[in-house]
This record gives C-alpha cells, sequence and structure tokens, in this order.
C-alpha cells in the first residue's frame, strides 16, 4: 500500500481512538457521577457530549473523504466501512452516559442506599460495560479476534444483571413507595447501559469483520434478542 | 435463425484467395530471379579475371589485359568526395526543412523541388556539371568537378532522408528538451541529431552506393578514358569503374579480349555497391544498438 | 500565496475556440489537478503554464498568466529561463537517447552548468528525489532505454527536477504505465507537494483525489469547478462535475 494511503488510514485510526477514549472517559464519569452522587461531574459530562457530538461527525466525514479520495479496496475499504461503524456506536455509547448524566442532574441525585447499590450489583454492571469497552478496543489495537470475540460472551452476564436488577428495583420500590421514581429512573439506567454492551457487541463484530471480513451480524443464533427501546 | 449461407460461395472465395496468392508469390519470386539471373550471368563470365593481379595493376596492352586498379581507386575517391558534399549540404538542407522552415508554400515548393531533382536524368547532371564546375569554376575535368556533380546526384535523397528523420522524432522529445530550458539549436544538436543519424547515414551510403555505379555525371566531368597513374589531388582526372566497363564494352580496339575484363568491371562494382548497401544496414543496425542499449 | 494567477484566458488553435475565458489561480506548493474528459482543454491549459504551445502554429492567447507576478506571455520574458523555473513531465516516458546520468545532467547542461562535481551531485539528488536512485546507482553509464516504462517515467521526473523548478507541470504523468509504477508516481508527487508547486492533468479521477488539494474540472473548453480536491469528490456544487466523477457522462 502506497504511503499516503497509509498516512490517512493511521490519522482514521488515531481519531478512532481518541474516540474511543473519550466515550471510554464519559461512561466512567457518568458511573462516577451516580456512585457519589457528583452533580459538578455530572455536568461536566453532559457539556463534554457536544465535544463526543463534534468528534463523530469529524470522523465521520474524514472517513467519507478517505474513500472518496481513494476509493479503498480489501482490507481498506473494511476497515473504512468498519471504522465509520465504530464511529457511529462509540457516539451511541457517548449518548448513554450522557443521559445517565442527565437523570443525575435531574433528580439531584442524593447517594444512592447502599444495599440497594449491592443488591443491583451496580458496580459490577458498571465494570462489565467498561470492561468489554477496553476489551474491544485492545482487540482492536491488536487485530485479536479471538478477544474481540470474547465480549460476545460478556454481554449475556449484562442481560443477566439488567433482568435481576428489574426484579430487584421492582422489589425495593414495593417497600419503598417514596423511590417508585428513583427506581423508574434506575431501570431506565440499567436499560442504558445493557443497550450500550449491545453497541460494544456492534464494535467487536466490526472488528472481526475489519480483521478477517467475516460477517457476524445477525448470525450468532444464541445471541438474546436485544429488548425494544 | 441461420444465415441464408450459399455453400459453394465460401469455396469459391477460398479458391480465389489461394489463386490470387499464388500469383504474387510466383511474381515476387520472378523478380529475385531476374536478380540472381543477372548476378549469375555478370559471375559466370566475370569470376574468371578476377585475381590478385586484376584487382591491383594498371590495364595493360591498350586495355586489352592488365587490371583495374586505377579505377577502383577513382570510383573511391569520388564516393568520397561526393559523401564530402552531399553530407553536410544534405543534413543542413534537411534540418532547415524540418526544423525551421515555416510549415507553408515556400517548404512544400522547396521539397518538391528536391524531388524534381531526384527526377532529373543522370546525364543532364554532367551536363551541368561540366558547365558549371569544369568550365565556370574552373575546376576543369578532375575529381572535384565529378565529385560535386554526383555530390548534386546524392543531394535530394541525402535531403529527403534527413528530412524524414527528424520529421519521424515524436514531438515528445522536442517538447522535453526544450521544457528544460534548452534553446532549438541545443535541442537538435543534442537530441535530434543523435537519434535522426542512423537513418540520415544509412540515406546518405544509399545514395552513395547508387551515384557509384552511375557514369553520366563522370562522363564530362572527371573520368579519365585511360590514366596509367593514380590521381594525385583532388584537380587531377581519375578513372572510374562505370566508365571503364563503358569503354571497354563499347570502344576497344579488340573486343573479344576486352569482354572478360568488362563482366570483371562489372562484378567488382558490383560487389562495391552491394557492399555499401550491407554497409548501410550494418551501420543503421550499430546505431539502433548504440541507442538503445548505451 | 499564489504561484501561478491566470486571469480571463481564452485560447484558439486557427478559429476554434479551445479555452474559453478561465480564470483560476494556483497556491503555492500544492498540488492541483486538472480533469475533464478528452479535448476539454485540460492539457492545452497545462501547456500554456510554460509556453508550450508558442511550438504550435496558428495559436491565439488573449488574457493573461502570471507566475510569481510576472506575466509570463510579456515581451522581456525569456522562455528558455520561464521553461527552466517550470519543469514538466508528459505522458509517454520520453528520455533521451543518451545514458541515465546524462538524462539527468541534460537540464544542467543546456543551462550553462560545467562544473562536474556539482553535476554528479545534483544528478544524485534528483535520482534520489524521484526515488530511482537505488535502482539505477550501478548503471549510470547504461542507456535510459534499458529502463522500464515506470523507471522511464520517474527518470523524467528526475530530469525535471535536476535544474530546481518551482512549477512541475505533468502531462498526465502515468497515463502509459500499470498498476505500480502508477502507484509510485503518485507517491513522488505527494513527496513534492509542500516543496513545489505541481499541476497534474489527469485522466483518472482518482489519481486527481489521491495526489492533489485542489482540483478544476473542465469541460468544452470552460472550467466548469475548481475547489478543494475533499470538497469536489465529496459534494461539488455543479451537477456537471458530479456527472463527470461518478461516471455519468464523458
Amino acid at each position: 500500500m502506497v504511503k499516503f494511503v497509509e498516512k490517512e488510514l493511521l490519522t482514521i485510526q488515531q481519531e478512532i481512538r481518541e474516540m474511543w477514549t473519550l466515550v471510554h472517559q464519559q461512561l466512567s464519569d457518568a458511573y462516577a457521577s451516580v456512585l457519589s452522587a457528583d452533580m459538578g461531574l455530572a455536568t461536566k459530562v453532559v457539556s463534554r457530549e457536544k465535544r463526543v457530538n463534534a468528534f463523530e461527525l469529524k470522523i465521520d466525514s474524514d472517513i467519507e473523504d478517505f474513500i472518496a479520495l481513494y476509493n479503498p479496496v480489501a482490507v481498506d475499504l473494511r476497515f473504512a466501512l468498519a471504522m465509520l461503524k465504530i464511529n457511529n456506536n462509540l457516539e451511541r455509547i457517548g449518548d448513554y452516559a450522557k443521559s445517565i448524566a442527565r437523570f443525575v442532574i435531574r433528580m439531584e441525585l442524593q447517594p444512592l442506599d447502599p444495599e440497594l447499590v449491592e443488591r443491583l450489583q451496580l458496580p459490577k454492571m458498571y465494570e462489565t460495560v467498561l470492561a468489554m469497552l477496553d476489551t474491544t478496543h485492545e482487540a482492536l489495537n491488536n487485530r485479536d479476534i479471538a478477544q474481540a470475540k470474547s465480549v460476545f460472551e460478556t454481554d449475556e452476564t449484562l442481560d443477566t444483571l439488567n433482568q435481576q436488577a428489574i426484579d430487584t428495583l421492582a422489589d425495593y420500590a414495593t417497600h419503598h413507595p417514596d423511590a417508585i421514581r428513583l427506581c423508574l429512573e434506575l431501570t431506565s439506567m440499567f436499560r442504558k447501559l445493557e443497550r450500550a454492551g449491545d453497541h460494544i457487541n456492534n464494535l467487536a463484530e466490526e472488528t472481526v469483520f475489519y480483521i478477517d471480513a467475516e460477517v457476524l451480524k445477525h448470525r450468532r443464533a444464541q445471541r438474546p434478542e436485544p429488548e425494544a427501546e | 435463425m441461420s444465415l441464408p449461407i450459399d455453400s459453394s460461395y465460401r469455396r469459391r472465395k477460398l479458391w480465389l484467395q489461394q489463386a490470387v496468392f499464388a500469383l504474387f508469390r510466383v511474381l515476387s519470386y520472378a523478380v529475385v530471379a531476374v536478380l540472381f539471373l543477372i548476378l549469375g550471368f555478370i559471375l559466370f563470365h566475370g569470376a574468371g579475371v578476377i585475381d590478385w593481379t586484376f584487382l591491383t595493376e594498371a590495364p595493360t596492352d591498350g586495355m586489352t589485359s592488365g587490371g583495374i586498379w586505377p579505377a577502383i581507386v577513382g570510383t573511391f575517391w569520388l564516393m568520397v568526395g561526393s559523401a564530402l558534399f552531399a553530407f553536410p549540404v544534405g543534413l543542413i538542407s534537411g534540418i532547415y526543412m524540418s526544423e525551421y522552415a515555416p510549415d507553408g508554400r515556400l517548404v512544400a515548393f522547396i521539397r518538391t523541388m528536391t524531388n524534381n531533382l531526384a527526377g532529373i536524368p543522370s546525364i543532364v547532371f554532367g551536363l551541368f556539371g561540366m558547365a558549371f564546375f569544369v568550365n565556370y569554376l574552373s575546376f576543369g575535368d578532375s575529381i572535384l568537378a565529378g565529385s560535386l556533380t554526383l555530390g548534386l546526384l546524392a543531394l535530394p535523397v541525402v535531403i529527403r532522408t534527413t528530412e524524414d528523420a527528424f520529421r519521424d522524432i515524436a514531438p515528445s522529445y522536442r517538447e522535453g528538451s526544450l521544457a528544460l530550458g534548452a534553446t532549438k539549436a541545443q535541442t537538435i544538436w543534442r537530441v535530434l541529431l543523435p537519434m535522426a543519424m542512423p537513418r540520415v547515414i544509412t540515406g546518405l551510403i544509399l545514395s552513395l552506393g547508387r551515384v557509384s555505379g552511375e557514369t553520366a555525371p563522370i562522363l564530362f566531368t572527371c573520368a579519365a578514358y585511360f590514366l596509367p597513374k593514380l590521381p594525385e589531388s583532388m584537380f587531377d582526372q581519375c578513372m572510374a569503374l562505370p566508365y571503364h566497363l563503358y569503354v571497354v564494352a563499347t570502344s576497344g580496339t579488340d573486343i573479344e579480349a576486352q569482354m572478360p575484363i568488362a563482366y570483371g568491371t562489372a562484378f567488382v562494382l558490383i560487389v562495391i555497391v552491394l557492399a555499401m548497401n550491407l554497409l548501410a544496414n550494418a551501420v543503421r543496425k550499430h546505431f539502433e544498438k548504440k541507442l538503445k542499449s548505451k | 500565496m499564489n504561484k501561478i494567477e491566470a486571469k480571463n484566458v481564452d485560447f484558439y488553435y486557427g478559429s476554434f475556440h479551445a479555452l474559453k475565458h478561465i480564470s483560476l489561480d494556483i497556491p503555492q506548493n500544492e498540488v492541483v489537478a486538472f480533469i475533464g474528459p478528452s479535448g476539454c482543454g485540460k492539457s492545452t491549459f497545462l501547456r500554456l503554464f510554460n509556453r508550450m504551445n508558442d511550438l504550435i502554429p496558428g495559436t491565439r492567447l488573449t488574457g493573461q498568466i502570471s507566475i510569481d507576478g510576472t506575466d509570463i506571455y510579456g515581451r522581456s520574458v525569456d522562455v528558455d529561463l520561464l521553461r527552466r523555473d517550470v519543469g514538466m513531465v508528459f505522458q509517454r516516458p520520453n528520455p533521451f537517447p543518451k545514458s541515465i546520468f546524462e538524462n539527468v545532467a541534460y537540464g544542467l547542461r543546456v543551462n550553462g552548468v560545467k562544473d562536474r562535481a556539482f553535476i554528479a551531485q545534483r544528478v544524485e539528488e534528483a535520482l534520489k528525489g524521484a526515488a530511482l536512485w537505488d535502482e539505477v546507482k550501478d548503471k549510470l553509464k547504461e542507456s535510459a532505454y534499458a529502463l522500464s516504462g515506470g523507471q522511464q517515467q520517474r527518470l523524467c521526473i528526475a530530469r525535471a527536477m535536476a535544474v530546481e523548478p518551482s512549477v512541475l507541470l505533468m502531462d498526465e504523468p502515468a497515463s502509459a504505465l500499470d498498476p505500480i509504477s502508477t502507484a509510485k508516481i503518485e507517491e513522488l508527487i505527494c513527496d513534492l507537494s509542500g516543496r513545489t508547486t505541481v499541476v497534474i492533468v489527469t485522466h483518472s479521477m482518482q489519481q486527481a483525489a489521491r495526489v492533489s488539494n485542489k482540483t478544476a474540472f473542465f469541460y468544452l473548453g470552460e472550467m466548469v469547478e475548481y475547489g478543494e480536491t475533499k470538497k469536489i469528490f465529496t459534494n461539488p456544487d455543479q451537477e456537471a462535475t458530479q456527472n463527470y466523477i461518478t461516471g455519468r457522462f464523458g
């Protein structure tokens, strides 16, 4: 491959990396703002979302230019298409982080009942999502298909955690009628995390597609249908 | 749907093709056959007299015996002389016509005139040579006058081949040189001339081969009936092979004895002309190889 | 800063109006591509920049073309000096029937450089700049015709660059080459950008897209659109441009 195309590819790769880090930051800050009921941090997440959106547009247009100007084929084409979708999926994950931060602000959230946090397995939920995001990023950087595919299994953990959280919250709400609204918001947050997991799944699928041209979408029969939003 | 083909038509057209090709083949072989007939005839009658003495000694006994050495030397000098004249003049004219002369009527006129020049009977050149070089310029009957006359005869071909050789060079070479800031003269001298040279040289040698066999132009300007000694300067007369052939074959004292000498002379002349043609070929190939590989 | 400025250029071959009222500025040290169907005038326009069209009898130019602010068709302009500063690479590789070394040295020699050490050094630099040095350094004395087509074209680029022109005109420089050689030439063009102003005429839209900063689209002697290459290839203003680059006509 000629040098100057290589240069463009590296630029896009670098941008995707930055986007990835940014979104990861958003999600983990959102998590921190929920745990510590930190209004300031939540506000920061919301305002940083604008940067995520702008960055998404920039990467989109860079990839568009790359495709228009260099007519990539084979691995370069897969790279461009995969990065385009990865970019969009990252932005969606960023959206969820923002929504969660919004919820913190809207509720003027007080520190949560530690017992509830414990029963919800809230940290595990967040940490799983963040770990999936890291694993996929690593898989992409190392072009490691097996690592990318490992994400698919972890995704099921999220589904289970989400199901359990709904039960837990329903139960909690029955006993704490004053917290019904909070519980509803928390179910919504869990669903967002679960959806974020689905998007990370997409990231992993695109990674596999880029590395190996293997189309995984809608093929894995064991994959549970994502819940309608 | 198949085409309504008349099956006999195909047979007929193939047969016709075969017949026409056969005719072509016979005709071309006939031409070659005639050439070999002439060569064989000359060889048959002339080869017998060719020996070392014949090639290296002057005619003796009223040209009924002895050799043709002075005629060989004379022809050689005439060719050298006409080359020295025709080459630079032809080259310069050809370059002018191809590179400098503005396209249009003038060049077209010059080109037509050059072609006409090539069509003028050689005896007319002889006459002109006598009037202009021998008498007007007072060169007398001499190698100089003969060479110039023969050179004039060779000139149209040299001009034509030079012009064609330059014209056939792709414009991108000219442009490539000019685009580097070279002048037109630099371009011609450094790029075009080396590329055109093989064809120019080939044209020159071929035309020299042609004029070396001419009798008429040197008849009044140079050729001597008989000279026992070799020419010493370009103002001397000389003997020449074609004229010698003419003389021994037509105006001798003893035709019987002279005929073998005539055939021998013809043989040497043909060998020289053939050698010139082969040389032209070799030179062209050499230059082409040099252009390609060195 | 603009290197080349063309104002209201009209050009005629005899009575044929080949270029119609073209104005365009070419920024310094950028790569500008001219695209358009055959006969659209893009090559003709390119050849105005080093006055190559002067060689064609019966042509006429109106309007003004200036390089570095000087009208190159002005009366006091020395054409050979202009051409030294505005190099050109042609469609077909046209090395001279000389050795590899002498080909590159040619431009120096015809411009009066006599210093042999300087020439040797500059030839080496130019060949290195054209990414050809490693392939030919052991056979500099051999004929340029012994090289492959792609190598010959890089030799022609080295030859043009040896006299240090500030503008390099390229008239379909890769159209006679195979894809690998084409890629090498394109890489060279990218290397040149930022140091030399490059104007390239190409039939390959992909090539224009890959190598240029700005692109001008010509059609029937008119310049239909001129702008950033990215813009032209993603969202051109003119429908004609869009139709051409998408292959819908031409």
